[in-house]
């Protein structure tokens, strides 16, 4: 009995920094670096923002995914293809290896806390970070490796869907990535094999038949200009109940539907031939996470730690008790119950949509704004170049205070604003 | 309650050791895991192969019997893989090193020609250096291509994928094909509880 007192007064005091370590686990230095930087693509401040991702990306701690897809999206968004695809690069290497979470990490997210694993996102961000690297490949016209990145997208979602075992859901998975068929079709067309592309521009118009004017114009291949716009915010992903689960919001209900763009040429309206609609949703694909074994590990962890601290509860208020018990099953308790948190990072320079509007444009160079009139958004990029034969494609990230008018995106990147 | 004051030590204790292990044991985000690329192993196998069997082909030897030093364009690798990237770098450096290799171990029987494509973007990035006769001046005979192919599949428990690597040796007047070797190799990625 004296032997066991004085060895629980010993640990108890680290049962007691342990939960103080737990409790105190705020957002640190590197976070709240990270946080900053995309307040600065929110706020249409590229080069800040760049500036910022660069040296956090270079870091191999369990943000290395995460702090590269942010700085690729931006990156992207500034014009800047050498960087976007180092970064998606360096992105798609992690998320493609298995074991990267082995040894401590695995024990840790278990034990201690789910985030010191090694960040590889849902299905759908690893299915968008092939996309984004595939689209890279896209505009700088290496199409054999975009074509591979956006078979990987496909496997990403396909992989998920099949694990429910009917076909029911991997025909629901893959109609919300109906974006990769496509672009997968497109891929096919410049690698000149007609009959693949059409396989792919079919699977996605039978998956969704609004789709059919992009597969059509995307088939003939007679566009010269590809515009790829990014629309909206993604999903944020949040606590549930009572902080052990992790699910996404705001649903696609929440936020309502989304808009159709217009594109203006030269000062003239372009017709878009229904093309204008959005080939996925991300927050409603995001509401089919599902998978994540370990919620199942959070959700015992949960009980366990409340069923520890009620025995702990139970030893101090009852009559002859053990005060010293009843701390240390209550401490237990804090402890298991404490670790249970679920991790809440996410991927948070994602877009809600991206459209794909192919246009024939006299060759030369153009100035191009995509507006979306129902929210008041416009960009605007001066000479883009329409050309002669084959196809440019350009980027746009609709986003609130980036209105352009921006240089063609081979121009330097401005200074770093203060 | 003696029984139950050791349980609850042995817990903690047990939960402390757990937790500092795992603070201490995590490994760098590039550090661990594996993948199913063509790594630097695979590099060095298949060039070494590649570049031995082109020289003890009977064909190029007739060949350069008949014809004196085979003048030969060498391209980056195509990138027909289901869904693994080579980027520009490393797939130049597949084609490379069996350059290399014949250039070290065979000098006198090839004359290695730049293609085009480099050729001009030498051009562009040095325009102070001579870079002697335009790339229509020089008609290399032969084009050493090499294609990557290969079979993937993924599901919860594993990503697998068989490579076909082949390496054709052409001969770009009469179209026909003077050498052809490949390296086969299949990769799988055991999936673990976090992939």
């Amino acid at each position: 009995m004296k032997r066991g007192s004085i060895q629980l007064r010993l640990v108890l005091p680290l049962v007691a920094a342990m939960l103080l370590l737990l409790g105190g686990c705020g957002p640190n230095e590197h976070e709240r670096a990270a946080q900053a930087a995309v307040w600065d693509f929110n706020n249409g401040n590229f080069p800040a923002a760049i500036a910022k991702l660069h040296s956090l990306a270079q870091e191999t701690n369990g943000d290395f995914v995460l702090n590269n897809l942010r700085l690729g999206s931006v990156a992207l968004a500034a014009g800047d293809l050498d960087e976007a695809e180092a970064a998606f690069l360096r992105a798609y290497e992690v998320l493609n290896s298995v074991g990267v979470n082995n040894g401590g990490r695995s024990l840790g997210a278990v034990v201690v806390a789910e985030d010191m694993k090694v960040w590889k996102g849902e299905p759908f961000e690893r299915a968008m970070a092939n996309h984004y690297l595939g689209l890279t490949y896209y505009m700088r016209g290496d199409y054999a490796n975009a074509r591979a990145c956006y078979e990987n997208a496909l496997f990403k979602l396909r992989d998920y869907a099949d694990d429910q075992g009917n076909k029911r859901d991997a025909r629901e998975v893959d109609s919300d990535f109906a974006l990769a068929s496509l672009m997968l079709g497109k891929c096919w067309v410049h690698l000149g094999r007609s009959d693949l592309a059409q396989a792919n521009f079919d699977r996605a118009v039978s998956l969704r038949p609004d789709l059919a004017p992009i597969a059509r114009l995307a088939s003939e291949g007679k566009n010269n200009v590809l515009l790829v716009v990014d629309f909206g915010y993604g999903p944020q992903k949040v606590q549930t109940g009572d902080g052990s689960l992790a699910g996404f919001r705001p649903t696609a209900a929440q936020v309502g539907s989304i808009p159709s763009p217009t594109v203006v040429v030269d000062g003239r309206p372009v017709g878009l031939q229904g093309t204008d609609l959005p080939p996925m949703d991300l927050l409603a694909v995001a509401q089919q996470q599902r998978w994540q074994s370990i919620d199942t590990i959070r959700t015992i962890k949960n009980v366990v730690g409340y069923g520890l601290m009620g025995a702990g509860a139970y030893e101090g208020l009852r009559q002859h008790n053990d005060p010293l018990l009843g701390l240390a099953l209550f401490g237990a308790g804090m402890l298991v119950r404490g670790s249970a948190t679920a991790d809440l990072r996410f991927w948070d320079t994602l877009p809600r949509t991206t459209f794909v509007l192919p246009l024939q444009l006299p060759p030369g160079r153009h100035t191009i704004s995509v507006e979306f009139p129902a929210v008041g958004l416009t960009q605007t990029w001066r000479g883009l170049v329409a050309p002669e034969q084959g196809e440019a494609t350009y980027y746009f990230r609709m986003l609130r205070w980036s209105t352009g008018p921006f240089d063609s995106p081979t121009s330097p990147l401005p200074a770093v604003k203060p | 309650m003696v029984l139950c004051l050791r349980v609850v030590n042995r817990v903690l204790v047990l939960l402390l050791a757990m937790s500092s292990l795992a603070l201490a044991g995590c490994a760098s985000a590039v550090q661990a895991g594996t993948n199913t690329a063509l790594d630097d192993v695979d590099l060095v196998r298949m060039t070494d192969d590649m570049a031995l069997k082109i020289m003890a082909s009977p064909a190029v030897q007739q060949a350069y019997a008949r014809d004196g030093p085979l003048s030969v364009v060498v391209q980056p690798v195509q990138n027909m893989m289901t869904a693994e990237i080579l980027p520009r770098g490393p797939a130049e450096a597949f084609s490379a090193r069996v350059r290399v290799l014949l250039s070290k171990h065979a000098p006198d029987r090839f004359v290695w020609i730049m293609n085009r494509d480099s050729f001009n973007l030498l051009r562009v990035g040095e325009l102070d250096v001579d870079l002697g006769p335009a790339p229509g001046a020089i008609q290399p005979r032969y084009a050493l291509v090499p294609e990557f192919r290969s079979l993937t599949s993924e599901n919860r428990d594993q990503r697998s994928i068989a490579y076909l690597c082949t390496y054709q040796l052409s001969n770009l007047v009469d179209r026909t094909i003077l050498w052809t070797g490949s390296y086969e190799v299949k990769k799988v990625a055991v999936k673990g509880f976090l992939d």
